[in-house]
């Protein structure tokens, strides 16, 4: 599937591109003029050596940094400084490797954060009226399709590791109809959530939905993605076939020399 | 490493199912959970019994309907501007300036309806508008310049007082006359009509607390502000409008200490800062944001005023109150952490 979708996949406009991005925070230079583009229904992998510039690349996509230079270029018309919120109002979801959930709030609440239903009538809507029942109906609709035994009204706080990095995944997967991205998502989760992850994302794709994932799982790079791109210095330095790479060779490229592990399964 | 190991997420793959044996222990658990809040409260609830039982016992005037109008009587400034003091700190900030501002709406009222012979709605908007903008003011300051609000609202305590002194040269303006008298002394079959205002007030920072969107932004905003920022909610907005919320609070606050003392003056309210905040540590709100309500602060107000009361019915001396409140405040907060580490153990 992944090497049929990413031929198909190139002839189309990108929804989202990076062009040039550069980002210094005070001396420490974290991105130099990097470049991406990601297609609609292709889920890219972004990957790269700890301090070579994914996040910072992601921070800047969705608005939370500022790039010093460069372009940001979503649907075909370049975007400068756009803010977090007005970057989600043209369709960007995302995940942060922090997760960015409210611990005091329960799950419906992060659920729903910035997005709450409003009862329809006037006065409710001038007022903020919010329609818990309502919300609270489809967050737990939501949490039985992917399975997440997890009760709508429990604090985050309460939750496990894997539960908290769960909720965050599908909040993001619910919302995501145009562009997601998501930063390490699967890390605090098992085997088992690590796999329904994966499935989400293929699905998504296959939905039509533009993914970026980053990740140090090689095996889950290699599984999911149709297309991988690495960063090493901030740079892009790779930009490959998901269905002609190997894990060798993805990793020569992160690290900018052939460090072979003798017996031992690529993951870095 | 991020090929996450199995035994850091024991519990993951039994989670997807709810399994008879786990059953009973996630139905407390979810109790717990629901009940945390309720719990809070109730137990302050509980202790304030404690207290009126004890002043009961000790003084055959405590209980008598005269007597717990007064408390009412008495709690309604105070628990007036802990309502808007709750708001700013679910938000994680705080408001020093509130006593203050209640001797600056207070002042300007007299100003205006006194010394210029305007009319009294046009004092009331004007010593609002005084104090609502000082909290626009606090608000811009720790939003644009990240001068945190301790500070901001700090510096606004001397200064909102210093305009009440300047304004009213110093000394007591006098003479409101019997209309506006009415703010704090109407009662209607011997209950209060300041304390019906403050039950408005509480009523509706409640409301808007648990109902709204806004509400729901101002406890995001003081969980986790990153987070809230990352979900589009601009969290220094978010802390301006809870800053002009206890403006307005302390405004009203002052407006009805002024009417009843018929007078405005630079020192009237500006000594109720810290009953306020043990009103609202009372209560349960947390000093660190994103956690507490203002149910849980009307019942503070209502027990310092009841212990206020009281120790003046048994004739003990004025200083014991502020030892007994002190006190107060140390055993809400051991109970608290009490409670928690008795939670987590539990969980």
């Amino acid at each position: 599937m992944n090497a049929l979708a990413s031929t198909s996949v190139t002839a189309r406009q990108p929804v989202l591109e990076a062009r040039g991005i550069s980002k210094s925070y005070g001396a420490v230079r974290a991105l130099s003029g990097a470049d991406l583009s990601l297609y609609p229904g292709e889920v890219l992998g972004l990957v790269g050596d700890n301090g070579a510039g994914k996040t910072t690349l992601v921070k800047c996509l969705s608005g939370v940094h500022r790039p010093d230079t460069g372009e940001i270029v979503i649907d075909g018309t370049v975007r400068e400084g756009l803010s977090a919120e007005q970057t989600r109002s043209l369709g960007v979801e995302t995940v942060y490797q922090n997760l960015s959930l409210v611990d005091t709030l329960d799950v419906m609440q992060n659920f729903f954060l910035n997005r709450e239903l409003v009862y329809r009538n006037p006065i409710a809507r001038m007022l903020g009226l919010m329609n818990k029942r309502g919300m609270y109906r489809e967050t737990t609709e939501r949490l039985r399709e992917l399975e997440l035994a997890v009760e709508a009204r429990r604090p985050v706080a309460a939750l496990s590791g894997g539960q908290r990095q769960m909720i965050a995944v599908a909040r993001a997967i619910t919302w995501g109809k145009h562009i997601v991205m998501l930063d390490e998502p699967a890390a605090a989760l098992g085997v088992r959530q690590s796999l329904q992850v994966l499935r989400f994302i293929r699905s998504m794709a296959e939905r039509g939905v533009a993914v970026l994932f980053i990740s140090h799982n090689m095996q889950h790079v290699l599984q999911v993605t149709d297309r991988i791109i690495v960063l090493r210095h901030g740079e892009k330095v790779g930009d490959l076939v998901t269905a002609e790479a190997s894990a060798q060779q993805i990793v020569t490229l992160i690290t900018g020399s052939d460090l072979v592990v003798a017996g031992k399964d690529m993951v870095v | 490493m991020e090929d996450a190991p199995p035994q850091t997420t024991p519990d993951a793959p039994q989670d997807m199912k709810v399994s008879e044996g786990r059953s009973a222990r996630r139905v407390i658990r979810r109790a717990l959970d629901r009940a945390s809040g309720s719990y809070r409260a109730l137990g302050t609830l509980i202790a304030l019994g404690v207290i009126w039982l004890f002043f009961s016992l000790k003084s055959e005037y405590f209980f008598t309907t005269e007597n717990i109008f007064n408390i009412f009587l008495q709690a309604s400034n105070v628990g007036i501007i802990a309502a808007g003091l709750t708001v700013v700190l679910i938000a994680a900030e705080i408001d020093l300036s509130i006593g203050s501002l209640q001797a600056l709406s207070g002042s300007v009222a007299a100003v205006v309806i006194i010394q210029h012979g305007q009319p009294i709605w046009l004092g009331i908007v004007a010593g609002l508008g005084a104090t609502v903008f000082a909290g626009f003011v606090s608000g811009m300051l720790t939003w644009k310049l990240k001068i945190v609000s301790f500070i901001s609202t700090l510096a606004m305590l001397g200064i909102a007082q210093g305009a009440a002194f300047l304004l009213t040269n110093g000394t007591a303006i006098a003479g409101f006359g019997d209309t506006y008298a009415l703010i704090g002394t109407y009662t209607f079959h011997g209950f209060p009509g300041a304390a019906m205002i403050a039950i408005v007030v509480f009523v509706l920072i409640h409301l808007m607390l648990t109902q709204t969107k806004l509400g729901l932004q101002i406890y995001a905003v003081g969980g986790n502000a990153e987070a809230a920022e990352f979900a589009g909610i601009k969290a220094g907005r978010v802390k301006l409008v809870t800053l002009m919320i206890s403006g307005l609070t302390g405004g009203i606050g002052g407006l009805i200490l002024s009417s009843r003392l018929d007078a405005g003056n630079g020192l009237f309210g500006a000594n109720d800062l810290l009953a306020a905040v043990a009103a609202v540590v009372i209560g349960g709100t947390s000093l660190f944001g994103g956690v507490g309500s203002v149910v849980g602060t009307a019942i503070g107000v209502v027990m310092i005023a009841s212990i206020n009361d009281g120790l003046i019915l048994l004739n003990i001396p004025d200083f014991w109150q502020q030892i007994v409140i002190g006190c107060i405040i140390v055993a809400a907060m051991a109970v608290d952490q009490l409670t928690k580490a008795a939670r987590l153990s539990i969980l």
